[in-house]
């Protein structure tokens, strides 16, 4: 019955048994341990997504979206703690006050190019983070300097994005995560997408078909920046606590680009693959061997990245790709149409 | 008749340092006409491209194009007021394929998707590579990089094309190809400057040839007068061609 099916719809019964299997894992997973890795695996993919907008598509190497993580989440917390703005609208402001952030920065930044430009942004998100690090209150708003800064807990209160259980926090990245493909696969086919990928190409063959090569990074890169604050934002209310390190530091900065890269960039599913696998082995061998040597698992996790970028430079999703057409019988030559798509070696 | 004037060099001037790239250079290019832009290696005629289209800013003068002043507009502003160019060494989006490279000059012209991909299909088509359009164009030859490269700039619905050495690299049989469809460009209406070395082919296509030397026109006329000309001959040889040519 499949092989009479066309890839589009092979596409979406695959789709759509994967969202179902989602779906369903919390009721059959009940351990809050589990629903929590599962629901970090999820928020890396998403994060991995919203770095890939403007890290993948227009090629941007940024290794400071840290700042964007931080921003998007200290200002949600702060308008929660003290005035009690609940973060379903705060997270406008934290990820608004992100975009702007953003624009700030790629102004003088988007004319560099090359390691110009990543270099620039490692400088900024360092220096957030001590700045973070340093600073106790702003303006009487407690900021909670290097000991972090604790989201006050209010028990079960949907409204405020806070619950007791883990699971709706799952559900709560699930959708995330959807709208992000969503999003994603949009920019590919639009316009955005095409001149994305071009001004990465080559930008001075982009000037030439009447990019405004500069404006077409500062559109990408707020919209990376705003979703890429919901994903910090999202992080605070389920961890309840922001520390500088972890939600600005080069940890959270890098392991976008690894994820994403390692994954496939500039693909739509590349980083949500990327994310979602690399997410969960990094757990299961931190489990398993974490207990023995202290450090063990990061090692062999990097191990891993490294194997991954030698042997399959265009990501995880080319491996995936080639065994999914193989396994789905896929039509030849049916090419998947927008610019994303032609991921290529 | 009297042709209308689309572009008009006025006394364009640019300095690099100390070197006078391009040198009070008066130049008009009038509706549908192709013009050759020749001239030994280093003497300015990629130079003028970038000062057209907006890569370089003059040091002195203007860049009139439909009657307007373009001087000092950026290179995409350039591009939407109808000046198409080509690239001497060509600049393909390697990872993208041939039909979404040509969908990036579409894209100038329309937001939507659908619609640009139509304009991208037709020019694909007419620059002959229509067989090839979901190759990557990384994976093309030199000879299809060329046309890729004229196809981008075409899909932007030009009023003018420059281009620069789009038979540089050919094999005689491309070069003939290609002779053929700027000609069939330029009949379809749209004005061609080109730079180019093949001299022949050159001739085949202009009807009107402007030598730049140092910076400096030193030659313009038709292909015969221009090759007849002592100055330009004199550029191309050498001074000691001079007495032997005469």
């Amino acid at each position: 019955m499949v092989k009479n099916m066309t890839n589009e719809n092979k596409n979406r019964l695959v789709a759509g048994i994967v969202l179902l299997i989602a779906v369903l894992i919390p009721l059959v997973l009940d351990k809050p341990y589990y629903i929590h890795v599962l629901t970090m695996c999820l928020l890396w993919a998403y994060l991995a997504s919203a770095w890939n907008i403007v890290g993948g598509f227009a090629g941007q190497l940024s290794l400071g979206h840290g700042i964007y993580t931080s921003v998007g989440a200290y200002v949600t917390v702060i308008l929660f703690n003290e005035f009690g703005l609940s973060p379903l609208l705060g997270m406008f402001f934290g990820a608004g006050a992100a975009v702007l952030v953003s624009l700030i920065i790629g102004l003088p930044t988007f004319g560099l190019r090359g390691a110009y430009y990543a270099l620039s942004t490692v400088a900024i998100s360092e220096g957030l983070v001590v700045l973070y690090e340093n600073t106790m209150t702003i303006g009487g708003l407690r900021l909670g300097g290097a000991e972090g800064l604790i989201v006050k807990l209010i028990g079960d209160a949907p409204l405020h994005l806070q619950f007791t259980s883990k699971i709706p926090y799952y559900y709560i990245a699930l959708v995330m995560l959807l709208l992000i493909i969503g999003l994603s696969k949009w920019i590919t086919k639009s316009r955005l997408g095409y001149y994305l990928v071009a001004l990465r190409e080559d930008e001075d063959g982009a000037r030439a078909l009447g990019i405004d090569v500069r404006r077409t990074k500062l559109i990408a890169g707020a919209l990376s920046a705003f979703c890429a604050a919901i994903g910090g934002i999202f992080y605070a209310m389920l961890i309840r606590y922001l520390e500088p390190q972890a939600i600005a530091g080069a940890a959270m900065s890098t392991q976008m680009v690894f994820l994403a890269i390692v994954g496939g960039a500039g693909t739509v599913m590349g980083p949500v693959i990327g994310g979602i696998l690399l997410a969960l082995i990094s757990e299961i061998i931190r489990f398993y061997l974490g207990g023995y040597v202290m450090g063990l698992h990061l090692f062999i996790y990097g191990l891993i990245v490294v194997l991954m970028i030698i042997y399959k430079p265009g990501g995880i999703i080319e491996v995936v790709e080639h065994y999914y057409r193989r396994l789905m019988n896929f039509r030849d030559r049916e090419v998947a149409s927008g610019a994303g798509d032609s991921s290529g070696s | 008749m009297v042709q209308e004037t689309v572009l008009d060099l006025r006394d364009l001037t640019i300095n690099f340092g100390g070197l006078v790239a391009v040198d009070s250079l008066n130049m008009t290019v009038k509706k549908g006409e192709a013009v050759g832009l020749i001239g030994p290696n280093g003497a300015g005629k990629t130079t003028v491209f970038n000062l057209i289209s907006g890569f370089y800013k003059p040091t002195r003068g203007d860049v009139v194009f439909m009657n307007e002043k373009i001087t000092g507009l950026a290179p995409y502003d350039v591009c939407r007021k109808g000046i198409g160019r080509t690239f001497q060494i060509v600049k393909p989006f390697g990872k993208m394929t041939v039909l979404e490279n040509v969908m990036v000059g579409g894209f100038s012209r329309t937001r939507n998707p659908q619609e640009c991909r139509q304009i991208a299909a037709e020019v694909v088509e007419m620059v002959g590579l229509g067989s090839k359009k979901d190759a990557l164009a990384k994976n093309l030859t030199i000879g299809d990089r060329k046309r890729l490269e004229v196809a981008k700039a075409l899909a932007t619905r030009p009023e003018i094309l420059l281009l620069d050495e789009v038979l540089a690299g050919l094999n005689p049989t491309e070069v003939d190809e290609s002779v053929e469809l700027i000609k069939e460009i330029n009949a379809s209406g749209i004005t061609i400057v080109m730079i180019e070395h093949v001299l022949q082919a050159t001739m085949a296509i202009c009807n009107r040839i402007v030598v730049l030397d140092y910076g400096k026109k030193i030659a313009e006329g038709t292909p015969a007068e221009v090759t007849q000309d002592p100055e330009v001959i004199k550029a191309y040889l050498g001074d000691e061609y001079e007495t032997t040519v005469n």
